[in-house]
């Protein structure tokens, strides 16, 4: 008889081979590993197109339809939980996203120009409330479609409801298919505690297909169909406060002798193992009060027990349980897969200061995303979908100004950035206002709506009707500017080693020759951000100043908000391609840096302490983050002391206000192995950005970003 | 009051408990065979060369900015020092601090003893890692202000002590004895080096004297490790390199030293 744990050890073992097969049909995959499993030879989906896309809500449910219906089902014997999606309805829209008949070309020129991501199209990235669907069930869920599709008289708003009542029996069809399977599988299983859970499989799917769940497994099973079909919709990745949506199941059915907790661990291993979706462990509820139980334990074991890519988040309070605290830290340094994060409930209340945002409002909203927050089932927010390449914007303000008969001095380059960044927030949120605009009428949330609150009672899509439109708009390229800016202050105004003109000349040329690259040294090693009250440190806190100004002061009309943030998400590649050497000696091209991230070599001694001083002084200070990366030697938990030395490090990060800390530790010598060839670790997981990551799977331009990250760190 | 620094290294996790701020003193009066900042021995300004930074530029007398020629060593104020220590102050919580490191800090007792003053003016914890091998004059002036003495005996044999080091055991003994009697708290260190003292015999010797020390915190035995090379060949100077010693030898070694019934902790072996 094999124990809940050899299973989970099993299924491990099947994900590094998984992980694989995933390698071999997909190449680098640069992204959350998302739990996927390899398709199978013989798959193939057609949707069907019109105006060369799958535009508005018909199309959208009649694709989706045949996509659910047509898509493999996955029992595993050795699991608990049934079902793993491996190909994406909207992987066939990323060709052509939007329809032509709904043009922003004139916004195109500006977006280009500042290499904006502007969000429009973009699908998902805020959160649906579970506890509607575990309230619900897809069977009440249904009926309240029906219900208020009766009720409406509205001809247009009959098309939506009919797309949301689709939706539901294809989300059903889907579990019937897997219910059929689960059933041809316990005809032939042999081992008998495969056998016992499979029949628990069988009964808690067959129950839940319309009934709302009633134990903690079924909870658990519902909870992973919801990830599984609103991933496989749209790729939506964000999930709940796991730890207390939970919790009444697990209470009642421990206090009924049905669940014990090796099994409740080996239910939310599975749940894990299913998908990498974003859950939120602890932190305080709408009074302050730790909410922190014995399930968020158990939640942590459970990880453990999986030992893959996963994304937990903890949310740090003053008054938090502090075991569970270092347990999570301590998980951290023992599991080495990057998780859990951390968030910093302080920073993160910030969020009150935006329009009609209590306090209550703002403690519901959870770390359900890479480096995001959203308030379940209430706010629409696209967070991470929309940025602005600072990095280029700086450089269009440093061109302009070299150009120009101006004075060239910072005070006039502090003017033109200020001008621009006007630019670029205007452009971006007209984007959002278009995306407001239209996205109901091309890409409906047709999933995600049935756990939001009002779309079904109105009969409208969410980006329409929710109650909160606080959409995040991230800067990208932070370290980058603040360098460029210190080195400006420092090289060419105080020390007079060069001109302005002169530094445009080895910029254009890209540092070219011996003295070129003299000169790129002596730039980059200008008093750097995250150095510690250096230029660097001083011109990032400007730059976060100067972008939180601008972008609260934009006249955004009501009901939408806009709020900062800084983030690139894994986007310093791409982001760094389009930007020429910026005056802090980096080369054309390379990579901008990582989120609110100094550059690499910040210091001599890489010291964690002034980069999370330095990262929580340019916190925009409205609730979104700029989250603070760090990598540490495993061998520090062995020493006395260690542990508790880096939840120092965290607590203090967020008591100064910092709202966001991702850690990563990694052996050295694994992580260059495994650098040189990526086979050698299949199971090497890093926390890539705001996403885990297996690390074989990443490009070698991802690996390095990990690895220059990595060495700074040690 | 200036001393001249070599580095200051902000979250520094092996030169005392909690998070700390660690400031290097330049300039050492012992010149142990192993020693792993071979960069702090000199008392005056020097630069390290790393050749294979070089770049080729040609304009070394105007600055090096490839990593190739290092200054090593900054006269600094006691002010200047505190104003980088105290930006960590947040994360020292009741255990962190500063630690005055070397070289060897109570050559500078003086400074040592003014900027301790300031940093509890300030609030902050500090500590002193020292060789024990300064006049008891100095010693005691070093140590006045510090809250924790992190001191070591490299050796249980004079004559290799003095082979090895450069001075006789005696004399530092006296010291550690005179440090601990004035109610000062102690953790004795000794640095494994196979082929010197890396043996059971002389870590129960180090640890029986240890065991005689009142304000005895813990005894810690530290790894060679042979990071001083490169930073002697940057220097020009001939570095001498011993083994690794292994985690089995760590771990026998510290059970060695636990039969003197006392605290022992041996360097990411044991926690």
């Amino acid at each position: 008889m094999m124990t809940y744990f050899e299973r989970m050890k099993l299924l491990r073992a099947k994900k590094i081979e998984d992980t694989k097969g995933k390698m071999s049909q997909q190449g680098y995959m640069d992204a959350d590993d998302y739990g996927t499993v390899p398709l199978p030879k013989d798959y193939s989906f057609t949707p069907v197109t019109k105006d060369g896309g799958i535009f508005g809500i018909t199309a959208c449910i009649e694709n989706y339809e045949r996509f659910m219906a047509n898509h493999p089902v996955y029992v595993d014997p050795l699991e608990i939980l049934a079902g793993r999606w491996r190909d994406r309805f909207d992987k066939y829209r990323e060709a052509n996203p939007w329809p032509s008949y709904y043009s922003y070309d004139h916004l195109k020129p500006l977006q280009e120009l500042y290499d904006t991501n502007p969000g429009i199209a973009k699908w998902a990235h805020f959160a649906a409330d579970y506890s509607i669907g575990l309230r619900l069930g897809w069977g009440g869920i249904l009926e309240k479609v029906r219900h208020y599709r009766a009720l409406n008289t509205d001809p247009e708003k009959d098309v939506f409801y009919d797309a949301e009542e689709r939706t539901v029996l294809a989300i059903q069809g889907f579990i019937s298919r897997h219910i059929d399977e689960i059933e041809r599988l316990l005809a032939i299983e042999e081992r008998p505690e495969c056998k016992e859970t499979l029949k628990e499989m069988l009964e808690a799917n067959k129950h839940i297909l319309s009934s709302p769940p009633a134990t903690f497994l079924e909870a658990c099973q519902w909870m992973a169909w919801m990830a599984t079909v609103s991933r496989m919709y749209n790729r939506d990745g964000a999930g709940c406060q796991l730890d207390v949506m939970l919790l009444p199941y697990y209470r009642r059915d421990k206090a009924a002798g049905i669940l014990d907790d090796e099994k409740a661990k080996f239910i939310v291993a599975d749940l894990l193992l299913v998908d990498t979706h974003y859950y939120q462990l602890s932190g305080p509820d709408a009074d302050g009060n730790d909410m922190t139980s014995e399930l968020s334990y158990l939640i942590l074991e459970a990880g453990c027990w999986l030992d893959a890519s996963c994304n937990l988040t903890v949310r740090w309070h003053e008054n938090m349980d502090e075991k569970f605290f270092l347990q999570a830290v301590r998980t951290i340094f023992e599991d080495r897969r990057g998780w859990p994060r951390f968030s910093g409930d302080l920073g993160l209340m910030k969020y009150t200061k935006n329009k009609g945002i209590t306090r209550e409002i703002a403690r519901s909203r959870y770390a359900v995303g890479c480096h995001w927050m959203s308030v379940p089932g209430r706010e629409y927010s696209l967070n991470d979908t929309i940025k602005v390449n600072v990095a280029k914007l700086f450089m269009v303000a440093f061109d302009e100004m070299m150009a120009s008969d101006e004075e060239k001095s910072l005070e006039t380059l502090k003017k033109l950035i200020k001008k621009h960044m006007e630019a670029a927030v205007d452009v971006t949120a007209k984007g959002i206002l278009f995306h407001m605009k239209y996205q109901h009428k091309v890409f409906p949330e047709l999933v995600m709506n049935l756990m939001m609150q009002g779309t079904i009672e109105r009969g409208e899509n969410i980006s329409q009707c929710a109650e909160l439109f606080t959409f995040g708009i991230d800067g990208a390229g932070l370290g980058t500017v603040a360098d460029s800016l210190a080195a400006l202050e420092q090289r060419v105004e105080k020390e007079k080693k060069l001109t302005y003109e002169e530094l445009d000349k080895w910029l254009k040329c890209d540092f070219e020759g011996v003295q070129g690259e003299r000169i790129r040294l002596m730039l980059s090693t200008s008093e750097r951000y995250c150095a510690g009250n250096s230029l660097g440190d001083k011109w990032a806190k400007w730059l976060s100043e100067t972008w939180a100004a601008t972008v609260k002061g934009y006249p955004m009309p009501a009901p939408a908000q806009i709020i900062p943030g800084w983030f690139s998400w894994s986007r310093t590649i791409q982001f760094g391609s389009t930007v020429g050497a910026t005056p802090n000696g980096r080369h054309k091209g390379a990579p901008i840096t990582h989120g609110a991230n100094p550059t690499p070599g910040f210091r001599k001694d890489g010291a964690v302490t002034a980069m999370a001083t330095g990262i929580a002084a340019i916190q925009p200070g409205w609730g979104d983050p700029a989250p603070l990366q760090l990598e540490f030697d495993p061998r520090l938990s062995a020493e006395e002391g260690g542990i508790e030395r880096v939840a120092d490090v965290i607590k203090t990060h967020f008591r100064m206000g910092g709202t966001l800390v991702n850690i990563n530790v990694l052996d050295k010598d694994v992580l260059m192995e495994a650098d040189r060839d990526p086979m050698s670790h299949p199971d090497l997981v890093v926390r890539v950005t705001g996403f885990t990551a297996y690390f074989c799977t990443l490009s070698p331009a991802f690996r390095k970003l990990v690895i220059d990250r990595f060495i700074d760190g040690m | 009051m200036t001393a001249v620094i070599t580095d200051i290294q902000r979250f520094s996790v092996h030169d005392g408990p909690g998070i700390r701020t660690t400031v290097f003193t330049k300039g050492c009066n012992l010149h142990c065979a192993w020693c792993h900042n071979p960069e702090t021995l000199s008392f005056e300004p020097e630069t390290l060369f790393y050749p294979e930074k070089c770049i080729l530029c040609g304009l070394c007398k105007d600055g090096c900015y490839a990593g190739a020629r290092v200054p090593c060593g900054k006269e600094m104020t006691v002010e200047e020092i505190l104003s980088v220590v105290a930006e960590d102050k947040a994360y020292y919580g009741n255990e962190g601090g500063v630690t005055l490191s070397g070289g060897e800090p109570t050559c500078r007792p003086a400074f040592a003893k003014a900027l301790f003053a300031k940093c509890h003016e300030e609030g902050i914890r500090t500590a002193i890692e020292t060789n024990m091998s300064t006049s008891r004059e100095a010693v005691l002036q070093a140590v006045e202000e510090a809250d924790l003495v992190m001191c070591d005996c490299k050796d249980a044999e004079s004559a290799r002590h003095e082979e090895f080091v450069g001075v006789p055991l005696e004399g530092i003994r006296e010291n550690i004895r005179a440090v601990s009697s004035l109610g000062k708290p102690l953790i004795l260190r000794t640095p494994v080096i196979p082929g010197v003292n890396a043996d059971e015999k002389t870590i129960r010797a180090i640890a029986g004297f240890a065991s005689s020390l009142p304000t005895l915190l813990y005894y810690e035995l530290l790894p060679y490790h042979p990071l001083g090379v490169s930073k002697a060949e940057a220097l020009g100077k001939e570095a001498r390199q011993f083994e690794k010693p292994s985690k089995e030898l760590m771990e026998s070694l510290a059970a060695a030293a636990r039969e003197a019934g006392i605290p022992v902790r041996a360097a990411n072996i044991t926690k």
